[in-house]
């Protein structure tokens, strides 16, 4: 492909951690790696992380002075983001803006504001909603209105796909019959093997059941305070090895007070990402509880270190991996204790090689086949046609009665907005950005400095 | 065609990504758990809120008597009183079923000693009730105890109890006897003498304090029995307020009907347009033993 320049916009981005955020750094990375321009917009981070930094490969990140409300989402305002947007946009000679997660707004404004400057649009959803609570009516019906006009949209799983087609009505008339819209992609998640490098335990009898999660409603831990005494109760060489930090920690600790399990039940607190291999594999079986999961990073990253997963049946889990290297449950405590029973008895006996499980992981989800599929997706959003204003209007009235003259509103009032940037601050006047991050002369510069010394 | 196309992300098909299967959505479930309403139930559900407005408005009419002077407050405090020992005899003949005897015992008493009390308090007090408001105009007062007897009503507990079901004093329906109580309050500061407001204080914490749960309870009755109540509610309600004023009771009679027969079938009929969506997206309920 034709090497272009591409802007990932985001409200979770580094210095914060988690799945999102990782996805947007190692993406860029491997772009970068194929030779296009990426840079980053997010908002900036207290106390001081504002303004223009470099990350390792030359990754470009603006951090906009937007104040975040609520775990690091900023407000959804509409507006407010099209000046420096559009400054930044024409300074970097952006051809493509790639959006990530259903809950930032920094992403969905930018869906909005980039075809006022010609530039096409991606969006990628990270996460599974429900349709029947307040918070995801609202969010819902924001996230469609952007989607009406998105140029392309990645799904993690194919049940998440599912789940933003029908948040999102990505649907289309085609001669009478409605269907799908074609622009809608499933490419999972990646991970670097490397950095899972199994390390298969000394045979001893202790089988050590390893959580790694945080402790919240939402990741099950309610069925994990249920089932560990009883799984303890039934095999005296079992462990359990838990890490992460959550409002259920105190549930935890409440277990193991009750049933005296303090030297069988290992509470860490919270792991860091960089040493997530280290706690993995210190064990062989790896538990996941959660209730909802769009794809479930961390059951990759424990299938690769040489773990066999015990899961329960939820969101997109039961795509991930193929059925010899995982057990499944469905959400109940007999259920799940069912299955860790199997899957102790696997362990046992030897029948899962985590050397090869490494391996098979290994071949099926690796950054540079992602980078590839996204990188298919860009092409095929550059060529195909450009919406109009008018068009952009028709789809948007289609939201709803309601809905959908406020967003046409909204439509109207960016364009007015932008024709006063315009005029206020002329992009002739702009400084533009003509060199961009040269690795030999930095080694260059750099031999240079240390021999000055 | 190659192979079947599978749902799974593990292994590589020979398929674009935007490729969509036959299959897409079919684990989409709409309306799994719905189970519709039918026109009579709901009806003998709303005879709670038609109780509800009958008492508020008997109240309103008996609190226009005292004001002009139509009844004596002698034989409203006898009213009370009779209402107070009926209501009680029911409640305790429902109540046979429920608790032990000992329990039941220990109940009497401090019904007794409650009532003594609220007796008490309330005689002192009514001095100082009626010249509560002396400062304010009669308009503003017309105006707020017409705005809590709306809040009361909007918040108040309509649910019938259940067969061996706890009482959950929930915050709402306390927000909701407060607001009665208040607007009761500022009511009687109008009237003009001492025995007055307290006949009137009296019968309100009858109608909104004791009545409804009073109410709560008789959800275990047969409904021909909740339905026959409902009537005789409604027709004194109708009857006390027709000699007051003609408009005002059809209005009222209206949104007495409304409520009673129009609103559920509006319901009813508004259920062709539920569409509830599940699929394995949803968060999971965890079932622990």
């Amino acid at each position: 492909m034709h090497p272009i320049s591409i802007a990932m916009i985001t409200d979770f981005f580094h210095p914060n951690v988690g799945g999102v955020e990782n996805h947007v750094y190692m993406l860029s990375a491997n772009l970068i790696r194929r030779g296009h321009k990426v840079i980053v917009i997010t908002h900036s981070h207290q106390p001081d992380r504002v303004g223009v930094r470099w990350l390792v490969p030359s990754l470009k990140v603006y951090y906009i002075p937007f104040v975040p409300i609520a775990s690091s989402a900023t407000l959804p305002q509409f507006f407010t983001f099209l000046p420096y947007l559009r400054t930044i946009l024409i300074r970097e000679h952006i051809h493509l803006i790639h959006a990530h997660a259903s809950l930032s707004a920094l992403g969905h404004e930018g869906i909005l504001h980039s075809h006022l400057l010609g530039v096409r649009t991606v969006f990628t959803d990270h996460s599974l909603f429900g349709f029947d609570d307040a918070a995801s009516i609202l969010t819902n019906k924001l996230m469609a209105g952007t989607l009406k006009n998105v140029d392309a949209v990645i799904c993690v799983s194919h049940t998440g796909r599912e789940n933003t087609v029908l948040r999102g009505e990505l649907f289309e008339k085609y001669d009478g019959k409605t269907s799908v819209r074609n622009s809608v992609y499933v490419i999972p998640n990646a991970l670097v093997p490397e950095r899972f490098q199994p390390c298969p335990p000394e045979p001893s009898d202790t089988i050590t059941i390893v959580v790694l999660s945080r402790l919240a409603y939402r990741k099950g831990i309610d069925l994990l305070v249920a089932i560990a005494p009883r799984i303890c109760a039934k095999f005296p060489n079992v462990r359990f090895l838990v890490g992460g930090d959550g409002p259920k920690l105190i549930d935890l600790l409440q277990m193991r007070e009750n049933h005296l399990l303090q030297d069988r039940v290992t509470l860490l607190g919270s792991v860091r990402h960089n040493d997530v291999r280290s706690v993995l594999i210190k064990g062989s079986i790896y538990l996941n509880t959660s209730l909802t999961e769009s794809f479930g990073i961390a059951i990759l990253e424990a299938a690769c270190a040489g773990l066999y997963v015990v899961s329960t049946r939820v969101g997109g889990v039961p795509e991930i991996l193929p059925k010899d290297m995982i057990s499944f449950a469905n959400p109940d405590e007999d259920d799940v204790c069912d299955a860790i029973e199997e899957a102790i008895q696997i362990v046992s006996e030897g029948r899962h090689d985590p050397l090869r499980a490494h391996e098979r992981i290994k071949t099926l989800y690796d950054w540079h086949q992602v980078t590839g599929r996204t990188e298919a997706v860009y092409d095929a959003v550059m060529a195909s046609p450009q919406l109009d204003l008018s068009a952009r209007m028709q789809r948007t009235m289609q939201l709803g009665v309601f809905a959908g003259p406020i967003y046409t509103i909204i439509l109207i009032v960016d364009c007015l907005f932008f024709l006063l940037l315009e005029w206020w601050m002329p992009r002739e006047d702009m400084d533009f950005v003509r060199e961009h991050w040269d690795q030999d002369a930095f080694a260059e510069l750099a031999r240079k400095a240390s021999k000055t010394e | 065609m190659a192979e079947e196309w599978e749902k799974v992300l593990w292994r590589r098909q020979d398929r674009p990504d935007n490729y969509a299967p036959p299959s897409f959505l079919s684990s989409l479930r709409r309306n799994a758990n719905f189970r519709p309403y039918t026109y009579w139930p709901l009806v003998l559900l709303s005879c709670a809120i038609t109780q509800h407005l009958a008492t508020i408005f008997i109240f309103v009419s008996v609190f226009v008597r005292l004001k002009e002077n139509y009844l004596d407050p002698h034989v409203l405090v006898c009213i009370s009183v009779g209402c107070f020992f009926t209501g009680y005899l029911s409640w305790e003949l429902l109540d046979r079923t429920g608790a032990s005897h000992e329990h039941r015992h220990a109940n009497r008493v401090k019904a007794v000693k409650s009532s003594i009390l609220i007796f008490l308090a309330l005689m002192s007090l009514s001095p100082v009730l009626r010249t509560l408001t002396a400062a304010t105009s009669s308009d503003s007062i017309w105006a707020l105890s017409a705005t809590l007897f709306g809040v009361n009503a909007l918040l108040a507990d309509y649910s019938a109890m259940s067969f061996g079901g706890q009482m959950h004093e929930r915050l709402t329906s306390v927000l909701s006897m407060n607001a009665a109580i208040s607007a009761s309050v500022v009511l009687a500061s109008r009237l003009a003498n001492d025995l007055a407001v307290f006949a009137l204080i009296l019968f309100s914490v009858q109608a909104f304090a004791l009545f409804p749960r009073l109410r709560h309870r008789l959800g275990l009755c047969p409904s021909a029995l909740r339905l026959a109540f409902t009537v005789v509610l409604s027709s004194i309600s109708v009857l006390v307020t027709i000699s007051l004023s003609r408009t005002a009771t059809w209005i009222y009679s209206a949104v007495q009907l409304g409520v009673t027969f129009f609103a559920p079938a509006i319901l009813v009929w508004a259920q062709k347009f539920k569409n509830e969506i599940r699929g394995p997206w949803d968060v999971a309920v965890p079932k622990v033993n």
